[in-house]
């Protein structure tokens, strides 16, 4: 039988699962392996049991939890897919302010019947098993997880800084053109997309497991920010802070 | 060539070759395939990656494999013809780091399948503030490429360096090719703003005592471990090899990608342990594999001083400061080295001579610093004017900066030798070579077996066995010599027979000597031998004549081949592995001997066979 999965959504943009769905070609390649069981974004049906679970967003809703908790125990193996579902991501910005006054500044008329809290991530609901970062997701780095998964071999996460990629890549260093990079520290594994792009990074994916943040701070403060400024760096995609 | 005539050469080249040049990419120059020969340039700054990532690339597949079924092994496809028409002298000296590494032992065929088809092209360079080529001797250049370009005012003479070099131009510039031969440009002096304080010669020296400074501990902390700074470097290769499968799971390829020493997960292993656990180490480690490892083994830096670890690095780590530091920390005459400095020795004082036999006399030497050796090592002993030649050392390895040699009265070296009275000097250099393996010895019995002058290596055994006598078990000694007369340290061997700490057995060629033993060969003392094979190490010394007679007594004793330690000694004159006097086949003695055990040279046919 082939493994099946399925992608669930909660609080974020979709843009993990779009990413997976701009696969295209290699995505009806891996449908020959696997049989999507449940996809909002492609289909209505429900299953019972799960292989693989890939779910995109945080939580923010009671109810959200309760359903969080359904799908888990439905899966076999869950797996955080982007920023939101793995750290809380950009929803977590606003974790400093005060939640009503957020609400109403949001939602206005209607934020009496949204009751929302504070983002949070899923492994502060559930149990997660595995995690792809990034905001959005890489969509190479979903197939070589889900294809490790497939092979029952432990996923692994690239454990080197952004900057690695820019070398290889040989793209300018943000600094030598007095941007403020998180690449120093952030984990590797978007091929610097960002970076590639004219802009700096920003952590979507989260730090390396060991980052080296004296010397970051240093290189920081010699570019002129403060120690408050430094971690609204940080703050961004919520990094460091779990 | 003139400009036109580059454009048309290069034109001609593209459509055999692929070639590879400098282009303008987010405003600097990386190297890359050309597709207009109009874009070829000349004169370029340092580019971000050496060719090193078209001849040791970043993803290089090693062989395709398929799931299904057995594994089928594809062999990797051949590399295309390619040129690589701009490298900058340093990256042609990088090119010889790799190749020294990379065919060394088992040649790695995939870099090699790259290297054979790449033809080099040189140009020269101007310095930027990064650059220190200069202190390394890397900003020129006289081999190692095909065809080199030399600046001369609006146009370049061009240099051939290899038989396809020159076949090149045949090929596709005939028209220079037939045109006159000039003579070299003079050499350019190039300037650098980054420099060494010092011969790069001393760099050994200097990273010698260097392990333990808490320069690396600042290194360390400043260090954001990205490995910028090895991934750039033209002349890092480690590597990581990875198995990466098609979508659909049934076929993949096995692929290496550039590894760095400064990853936090390089040095681990499957348990957890780090044997590198922080960046001090690594960054050491990396300095270490730079300037000295490959200095040990090549005599050069693995460093080509192009500067692009430091040009690229955030945390501004600059090899020549670093370096520059370590020197201004060491007490100068430490490092009073100059080039040859390998081949000089240092002066030793004679503090006694001792007359031990008709043509012997034992040399106690006052060595200007102590020395670790294992038995069986050797010095070479200088004589100005004379020469220079090999002596075992006789003293046991213990710590004193005192030792002893023997020489025997024989040519006009060790005549002269002779004639030293104590209190003069001497020049000595070592020690060299490998001895015996006192630790390995270490609770076992031992078979002692000389002949002749092999005594002498086996002295020094003796000795340190004797200073550490409840170590071992069992010690016997077999020795033999032509005559009680030529029979060397007979105080010592009557003193250890007396001692009754070892078994000493002794056997001489004349009939009626002043010992009373009657005249036998050192084989006739293996007759009433009583070893335990099992827990026995064999140290033998003598001449090649006496292994062909007693190594099938040890093997029927029932020694296995790697207990057995033979003295190969020969005639080693630079101690350094490279004259190739003392080469046993393919080995140098100085290097790897002169203490071998017979499993590693019974396939050598000019090992003891004759």
């Amino acid at each position: 039988m082939k493994t099946r999965i399925g992608f669930f959504d909660f609080t974020g943009c979709e843009g993990c699962q779009l990413t997976v769905m701009n696969l295209e070609n290699d995505l009806l390649q891996v449908l020959q392996l696997v049989e999507v069981v449940e996809f909002r974004e492609l289909m209505s049906e429900e299953v019972s049991e799960i292989d693989i679970a890939f779910i995109e967003g945080s939580i923010t809703r009671r109810q959200d939890r309760e359903r969080l908790q359904t799908i888990r125990e439905r899966s076999k193996i869950l797996v955080a897919l982007g920023a939101c579902a793995d750290n809380g991501g950009v929803n977590l910005l606003a974790s400093n302010q005060d939640v009503a006054s957020l609400r109403q500044q949001v939602y206005a008329s209607d934020a009496e019947h949204l009751q929302t809290f504070t983002p949070l991530p899923l492994h502060r609901v559930v149990k997660v098993d595995y995690r792809i970062p990034g905001c959005p997701i890489d969509g190479q780095e979903f197939l070589a997880v889900m294809q490790a998964l497939l092979l029952e071999r432990e996923p692994e996460l690239p454990n080197f800084a952004v900057c690695v990629e820019c070398k290889l890549a040989e793209y300018p260093c943000s600094f030598d053109y007095g941007e403020i990079c998180l690449g120093p520290v952030t984990r590797a594994g978007c091929r610097a997309i960002c970076i590639e792009g004219g802009d700096r990074c920003r952590g979507c994916r989260g730090l390396v497991d060991n980052p080296r943040t004296s010397p970051y701070h240093k290189v920081l403060e010699e570019h002129g920010l403060s120690v408050q400024e430094i971690l609204e760096q940080y703050r961004i995609f919520h990094i460091g802070e779990e | 060539m003139s400009q036109a005539e580059i454009l048309r050469f290069a034109r001609a080249l593209m459509q055999a070759y692929d070639v590879v040049g400098p282009r303008r990419k987010k405003g600097r120059i990386s190297l890359g395939t050309l597709s207009d020969a109009a874009d070829l340039e000349l004169e370029f700054p340092p580019s971000v990656h050496s060719p090193k990532k078209f001849l040791f690339p970043h993803w290089d597949e090693l062989f395709r494999f398929k799931l299904e079924g057995n594994v089928l092994l594809e062999p990797e496809s051949a590399a295309p013809p390619r040129i690589i028409f701009g490298m900058h002298p340093c990256d042609l000296h990088a090119v010889k780091i790799l190749d020294d590494c990379l065919f060394e032992g088992e040649t790695d065929s995939t870099y090699r399948a790259k290297r054979e088809a790449t033809l080099l092209i040189g140009v020269d360079c101007v310095p930027d503030e990064h650059c220190f080529c200069t202190s390394l001797g890397t900003d020129r250049i006289a081999n190692g490429f095909d065809l080199f370009f030399h600046r001369r005012d609006d146009s370049y003479l061009v240099q051939t360096g290899s038989d396809q070099g020159r076949q090149l131009l045949a090929d596709h510039a005939p028209e220079t090719m037939a045109g006159a031969h000039e003579a070299p440009l003079a050499l350019q002096v190039k300037q650098c703003e980054s420099h060494l304080q010092f011969p790069t010669e001393s760099l050994p020296l200097l990273m010698k005592d260097a392990y333990e400074d808490p320069i690396w501990k600042r290194l360390g902390t400043d260090c954001l471990g990205c490995g910028g700074c090895t991934l750039l470097c033209p002349s890092c290769y480690c590597f990581n090899v990875q198995d990466k499968l098609e979508l659909d799971l049934k076929e993949g390829q096995r692929v290496r990608t550039w590894d760095s020493c400064q990853f936090d997960q390089f040095a681990k292993v499957n348990n957890g342990d780090n044997f590198r656990s922080s960046q001090s180490d690594r960054q050491r480690h990396r300095f270490y594999r730079k300037y000295k490892y490959l200095w040990d083994q090549h005599q050069r830096t693995a460093c080509v001083g192009c500067g692009r670890c430091s040009r690229e690095c955030l945390a501004r780590i600059k090899p020549t400061e670093v370096l520059n530091e370590l020197f201004s920390q060491t007490p100068p005459q430490q490092l009073e080295t100059s080039p040859g400095s390998e081949y000089q020795p240092q002066m030793a004082r004679v503090e006694r001579i001792e007359v031990i036999s008709n043509d012997d006399r034992l040399f106690r030497l006052k060595v200007p610093a102590s020395f670790n050796f294992l038995p069986g090592s050797f010095l070479q002993v200088s004589v100005f004017g004379l020469g220079e030649a090999p002596f075992s050392i006789a003293s046991p390895p213990d710590g004193s900066d005192e030792i002893e040699l023997v020489v025997r009265r024989a040519g006009a070296l060790t005549q002269a030798l002779h004639r030293v009275r104590s209190g003069d000097r001497i020049g000595i250099r070592g020690p060299f070579g490998n001895g015996y393996p006192l630790e390995k010895m270490q609770g076992k019995d031992l078979l002692l077996v000389a002949g002749g002058r092999g005594l002498i290596a086996l002295r020094s055994l003796m000795l340190s066995l004797l200073a550490k006598r409840d170590n071992y078990g069992r010690i016997t000694l077999l020795c033999g010599a032509r005559s009680i007369e030529t029979l060397l340290f007979q105080e010592d061997l009557l003193a250890w027979h007396r001692s009754g700490l070892i078994d000493c057995r002794f056997s001489v060629n004349e009939q009626g000597n002043s010992w009373g033993i009657p005249a036998t060969d050192v084989s006739y003392l293996f007759r009433d031998l009583d070893i335990n094979a099992s827990r026995t190490i064999a140290a033998v010394s003598g001449p090649p004549e006496m292994y062909r007679q007693i190594n099938p007594l040890l093997f029927r004793l029932g020694l296995p081949d790697e207990e057995i330690y033979l003295n190969l000694e020969r005639h080693m004159k630079c101690g350094l592995g490279k004259c190739g006097k003392c080469r046993i086949n393919n080995i140098c003695v100085c290097e790897c001997g002169p203490i071998f055990p017979y499993s590693s040279v019974k396939h050598m046919a000019e090992a003891i066979e004759r």
